[in-house]
């Protein structure tokens, strides 16, 4: 379920719209890259936390009931439905940061999501992050940070 | 299936799934009438487009596989793996589609390989 993929192909959908739809509520406000890019973050990564509450809760009702729940049970759980919902939220924003600013510039920002996760993930669910695991997710930040220098290969607006 | 193989999964599926969106997206341009700009004829015209159904096929497998891997995982464990999706389509894009990925992608693509082989033994 990986978010933010391939540059061309992020930059390239907000292209099939036409440019007169552009007095929307959307574009009004999502106006300026930094504001689309925050609520891309915030909505990204709390949408993860909010699927992973959601399963949590799933677990801890099966041990209690000793009984696994449906799998219709368990898509109807809110937190499950609404963390799809705003990480999809989150997916546009991002959609629309990139529309507004070079993907180099955004790639190696966005990697922080994978900090906050891991942090939130230690503080709210109480998950032990290894001196192993911590050292993979700074190694993936840095290696984000390089992926973007000099990149010839993204979309350049 | 073990959960940690679906999460491993998932990932491998949505990065084939964004060369699918790709692909789908390409050939649509390409057939793509000029000047048709309604909205309603650019949804048909990509809905017809066999590839984009496969990239919605793959993008839902992935999702499920998600869901059912991470009930038993740590969120900090699968999060940092989704970071091998850019590997993944940096390589699948130079093969399939033979975009040039120059050297410092390649050294990027390397580094975040170690990053994600190390979370993978945590």
């Amino acid at each position: 379920m990986a978010t933010n993929l391939e540059p061309k192909l992020i930059g390239a959908v907000p292209q099939l719209s036409s440019p007169d739809c552009d007095t929307g509520l959307y574009y009004r406000l999502l106006g300026s890259w930094w504001i689309a890019f925050l609520a891309s973050a915030l909505f990204v990564v709390s949408g993860h936390l909010l699927l992973k509450a959601g399963l949590n809760n799933i677990a801890a009702a099966t041990l209690a009931t000793g009984q696994s729940s449906s799998t219709l049970a368990g898509i109807l759980q809110p937190q499950l439905l609404g963390g799809l919902l705003i990480y999809s939220l989150g997916t546009v924003c991002w959609m629309r940061a990139v529309s507004l600013k070079e993907i180099s510039f955004l790639y190696p920002l966005s990697s922080m999501n994978y900090v906050l996760v891991a942090a939130a993930s230690a503080v709210l669910f109480h998950e032990v992050i290894s001196a192993r695991r911590a050292a993979g997710i700074v190694i993936i930040v840095v290696g984000m940070a390089l992926m973007n220098r000099q990149s010839s290969g993204g979309s350049s607006r | 299936m073990n959960p940690k193989l679906m999460i491993w999964s998932s990932v491998a599926l949505s990065a084939v799934a964004q060369i699918f969106l790709k692909h789908g997206l390409t050939k649509f341009q390409a057939r793509r009438r000029s000047g048709s700009s309604n909205l309603v004829a650019i949804a048909s015209g990509i809905l017809r487009q066999g590839f984009i159904w496969m990239w919605g096929m793959c993008f839902v497998a992935a999702l499920a596989l998600w869901l059912v891997g991470l009930r038993k995982l740590d969120l900090s464990y699968a999060y940092p793996l989704v970071s091998l999706g850019y590997v993944l389509v940096s390589v699948l894009s130079a093969v399939f589609f033979h975009e040039r990925v120059d050297r410092h992608r390649w050294i990027a693509v390397a580094v975040i390989s170690l990053g994600v082989g190390l979370i993978a033994g945590s």
